[in-house]
């Protein structure tokens, strides 16, 4: 179909412009077309059927309880104390490890933008963490934590409030230290990617417009809110936007580090559970279709809120 | 020249599935004489010798190792059934599941013959845990069963008279005494609800009754008795008896708080003594598990391992010969001596090389503490009821007096589906 | 001045040393770990480096069949996963950047909200059909959806390596005679390869990294991968957890990040940047 374009393209200018729209429309369709294919197959089409399910009350090794029950397992979900209990966590792990990283990876944006030393050791080190397998991370700072085995306790024995010894603090045993820990290893992990985001945005504030700020005697302080942030809002927007929905979505560290035990299950790990340990089709279901809505809307919010236009910021006008 | 690259894509894919099913085809297919795929619980290679002790001339019989706890045992095997897969046939089951894979259908049903065999040879309690619906649905292999364990130099240091039965009272405040530990099972998995439903047999009560009606049976856990067991876990949590890690402490980590210098009491399974016994030397000691209310007969925990065969297996016949071997009173008592996890029947216990390794009031005591076991009842709901005691009755520190009744109306509105569990 | 500038270089080095502890104190925790001997973590190991080190744990996992099958799954999931995410993207990405079509906007809001969608509300569907389909515990099982997570991060890395590739030369191309399939593919690909593997490392990194549909959609070593298996990790103790060969098969499993980090660091820097703060 492309050699027709090539052969029709001298006579008739105006005829094979438009075929030539025809035909680059066509090509493009069809190399698109894969891609949304494979992506809609495993998206779609499984939600559809989620919001079937999530009709029924309907559990693995009971098949003949099978019923449907209309949106009663909506009603089940949103009224109930573990649901909202685990969304509250979700949103604390969330805002708390978006805001430490925002701030941590500033700094390491800094740090990474002024060194003029040693650029490939830091960005090494600095991308370990983000290619660790979150699960290997998980395991790394569970045993950091760990009651026995565990160097946190025997380090930070000076704080207050940590224990060594007999009566040991126990990290995993309560549900604020428990949180602490699972946050620490989510920020550990993906603070470099923030930090990378915001690096590319910084390397674009014009170093002259900084100089000009210095010279008209601006402090540090006021040449970063002046200046240097207002030019990178386009990046820590987009970092932020990220980071925020990827936080939502935390399981693997939970998974790993307490199972959800000390209440410090996510909304992820509630649908997880539902659907593989507890075998609740019906239910495990209508906490997805409610899951994906809820990130939607996450999703929304945040845009609406920062005002990003995602494609542009893409660089796609 | 695009079709060629794409199909090129297409074909990776289709001969990455082809392989994997070739793969899974090749597991089960294995000519004439048949191999026996039997997926065991984690051990020290107990189970793998006697796979291959019951090997014949007629089958090969070899191990799969399940994931180490019985509530991710219970997924994988449920889930695997559930697809029909034909490469499981014997499993190494926890009774806390046994009836929810036999409602399911999930295992096959043994013979008449040998039912009879296997309800004669084992013990009562053994046979209660393993029957669905008034058969066995799977060949009890062996039987364990909770008894107190102590630093003999500890109770005596707190003036504990060990020979006759004592209460839980009494070993808590006897360790908050000599600043040493009462280590229990006690983090947020089935192991706790062991212990919660010996603490409420103990007191003359029981779980849940009227099983086979489902999701409809009767929830008795809001009684005196629940209140008893409740006040027990209560007073060990908020005692200096408490071990710092006693809401995370499963059977290992209890262990090793008892081995540690502050160790004074543990009620755990019977391997403890072919753990320690020789570390410890003469200062281990041994009791029936402790009184919940004095003076009533306590119920120790009973756990353990019956075998059952797959529905989906391609040789029943065969496996169910082969679950006979495995089960027979001389595997039980070989599987015994090498694991320290004791027989499922009283001839299993009279294997001559067991009563050589262990001290015969040691095993008769096991015997005792099986025979008068609490088991936890059977129901195909049982993954919810214990989530449910889980779930309210965890961190311990948080139990008080009105625990029972919270877990109660819980349990029956996540059986009815009307909370989250 | 020069003493501001000394200021801020002192700055700049002590966050330096910041960062480097920082990012690698967990690594060298759980390489110190693995050489410490499980009578070491049963008793109880606090301080940081073992008190006598062994080699038993490496001994140890490399005769531990189960995990050595999840190694094999898991090069074999990521590698197949990432060849096919790559080429599927590579002709979306070249479309979206060179291509006028309708519905482009719609591909590219498409593919966001496939990044920003939660993977585990995917389980009990997915868990359901590749039942009906026979892929549930197979490796197309996993390939497929890792594929369509990849595909997005893919083809918007793409898309922008593919902008900075200079239109003309593909028009001259054409000019001389070539079709735009031959443009494309004699002009663009080589100027593009960098980017495509720079989506390929990203794409990778993915899929070897993924948990939640490895634990969900498996259950044998016939397709579980790696960061699925160590959460089934079984020790010879049945009641303790194998803290040295956890630590063991995570610093195995990290080795080849590390290469790939050292060898590519300044591309997968590029790529993870690329496009994401112009506008």
């Amino acid at each position: 179909m492309t050699t027709t374009v090539a052969t029709a393209a001298t006579p008739r200018k105006r005829q094979a412009a438009t075929d030539r729209a025809v035909a680059e429309n066509r090509l493009g369709l069809k190399l698109v077309a894969p891609a949304v294919v494979v992506m809609l197959v495993v998206t779609a089409w499984p939600m559809i059927q989620a919001l079937y399910l999530s009709l029924y009350r309907y559990r693995l090794t009971t098949p003949n309880d099978r019923a449907f029950v209309g949106l009663r397992n909506y009603g089940t979900i949103l009224t109930d104390s573990l649901f909202w209990h685990d969304t509250f966590n979700t949103v604390v792990i969330m805002v708390v490890s978006v805001a430490v990283e925002l701030v941590v990876g500033f700094i390491f944006a800094m740090v990474m933008h002024r060194v003029i030393f040693a650029r490939g050791i830091i960005r090494t080190s600095i991308l370990i963490p983000y290619g660790i397998i979150t699960v290997v991370s998980a395991f790394a700072w569970q045993f950091a934590f760990s009651l026995n085995n565990g160097f946190v306790n025997s380090w930070f024995a000076w704080l207050p409030g940590i224990q060594t010894g007999a009566d040991a603090t126990n990290w995993f045993g309560h549900h604020w230290p428990a949180m602490f820990a699972i946050i620490v290893s989510e920020i550990w992990k993906t603070t470099p990617f923030m930090s990378l985001l915001l690096l590319a945005g910084l390397s674009q504030v014009s170093e002259d417009m900084i100089e000009a700020s210095q010279v008209d005697g601006a402090t540090w302080w006021q040449r970063l809110w002046k200046v240097i942030l207002p030019n990178m809002r386009a990046a820590i927007m987009v970092a932020v936007l990220f980071r925020a929905l990827d936080a939502f979505r935390i399981f693997d560290n939970i998974y790993v580090m307490t199972r959800g035990a000390q209440n410090t299950e996510s909304s992820s790990f509630l649908t997880y559970r539902q659907v593989i340990e507890q075998f609740q089709l019906g239910l495990g279901s209508a906490l997805s279709v409610l899951l994906f809505l809820t990130v939607l809307l996450l999703a929304f919010g945040i845009v609406k809120l920062f005002r990003v236009d995602l494609a542009r910021a893409r660089g796609e006008a | 020249m695009r079709r060629p690259r794409r199909g090129r894509g297409l074909a990776v894919l289709t001969a990455a599935a082809l392989a994997s099913t070739a793969l899974a085809a090749c597991s089960s297919a294995s000519g004439s004489k048949p191999e026996i795929i039997w997926y065991t619980n984690p051990d020290n290679g107990g189970q793998a010798a006697l796979a291959k002790a019951c090997s014949t001339s007629q089958y090969t019989i070899t191990t799969q190792i399940l994931p180490q706890d019985a509530t991710q045992q219970r997924v994988q095997l449920a889930r695997r059934l559930n697809a029909h897969d034909s490469s499981i046939d014997l499993m190494s089951l926890d009774p806390a599941y046994t009836a929810e894979l036999a409602n399911a259908g999930y295992l096959a049903p043994i013979p008449t013959a040998l039912q009879t065999l296997l309800k004669l040879q084992s013990f009562k309690g053994a046979v209660a845990a393993s029957s669905w619906d008034g058969k066995l649905a799977v060949a009890p292999f062996w039987s364990n069963t909770q008894v107190l364990w102590y630093h003999k130099s500890v109770a005596q240091k707190a003036g504990l008279d060990m020979t006759q039965p004592v209460t839980w009272a009494q070993i808590i405040d006897a360790a908050a005494k000599t600043g040493t530990k009462v280590a229990v099972q006690a983090n947020k998995y089935e192991g706790y609800v062991v212990l919660i439903n010996a603490l409420v047999m103990g007191a003359g009560g029981d779980i849940a009754s009227d099983l086979t009606k489902g999701v409809d049976a009767k929830i008795d856990i809001d009684s005196p008795a629940g209140r008893a067991a409740a006040g027990v876990i209560q007073k060990l949590a908020h005692s200096s008896a408490a071990p710092p890690d006693l809401s995370i402490a499963q059977e290992g980590q209890s262990e090793s708080t008892f081995a540690s210098p502050s160790g004074g009491f543990l009620t755990n399974w019977t391997y403890i003594y072919s753990a320690h016994s020789k570390a410890m030397g003469k200062d281990l000691g041994y009791a029936r598990y402790p009184e919940t209310v004095a003076g009533k007969v306590s119920r120790p925990p009973y756990g353990g391992i019956g075998i059952g065969v797959s529905k989906y297996s391609k040789h029943v016949s065969q496996d169910m010969a082969a679950v006979k071997c495995l089960t027979s009173p001389t595997s039980q008592g070989k599987y015994a001596v090498a694991e320290g996890n004791m027989p499922a029947s009283a001839a299993g216990y009279a294997y001559p090389p067991l009563r050589k390794v262990y001290p015969a009031d040691l095993l008769t005591l096991f015997q005792q503490s099986v025979d008068q076991a609490g088991p936890r009842p059977t129901t195909p709901y049982w993954s919810d009821i214990s989530g449910a005691l889980q779930s309210t009755w965890h961190p311990p520190a948080s139990v008080n007096q009105g625990t029972p009744a919270k877990s109660a109306s819980f349990i029956s509105d996540v059986l009815h589906g009307r909370s989250l569990l | 001045m020069a003493r501001r500038t000394r200021k801020a270089l002192f700055g700049t080095g002590v966050g330096f040393v910041v960062i480097m502890v920082w990012c690698l104190l967990p690594v060298a925790w759980i390489l110190s770990l693995s050489f410490k001997s499980q009578a070491e973590t049963n008793s109880g190991s606090p301080q940081f480096l073992p008190k006598s080190w062994t080699l038993q744990n490496y001994r140890d996992i490399l005769h531990n069949s189960d995990f050595l099958y999840a190694l094999r799954n898991s090069f074999g999931i990521a590698i197949i996963a990432t060849l096919l995410s790559v080429i599927f993207a590579t002709l979306a990405a070249y479309a979206i950047a060179r291509l006028d079509f309708k519905g482009k906007r719609l591909v590219l809001s498409l593919a966001l909200a496939i990044a920003m969608f939660p993977v585990v509300s995917l389980i009990s569907p997915l868990f359901d059909m590749w039942r009906t389909f026979h892929l549930f515990n197979t490796w197309p099982g996993l390939i497929i959806p890792y594929m369509t997570f990849t595909l997005p991060l893919a083809i918007w890395t793409l898309s922008a390596f593919f902008r900075e590739i200079p239109w003309e030369m593909e028009q001259a191309a054409q000019v001389d005679g070539a079709t735009p399939w031959q443009a494309f593919r004699k002009v663009i690909v080589p100027l593009a390869a960098p980017g495509v593997f720079t989506a390929a490392i990203l794409t990778f990194f993915f899929a070897w990294n993924e948990f939640a549909l490895a634990i969900s959609l498996t259950s044998t070593t016939a397709a579980r991968t790696v960061p699925a298996q160590m959460s089934f990790f079984v020790g010879s103790d049945p009641f303790n957890p194998p803290y040295g060969q956890l630590a063991t098969a995570s610093v195995i499993v990290t080795i080849p990040i590390v290469i790939i980090v050292l060898l590519f660091q300044r591309k997968i820097v590029a790529g993870l940047t690329s496009g994401a703060v112009k506008g």
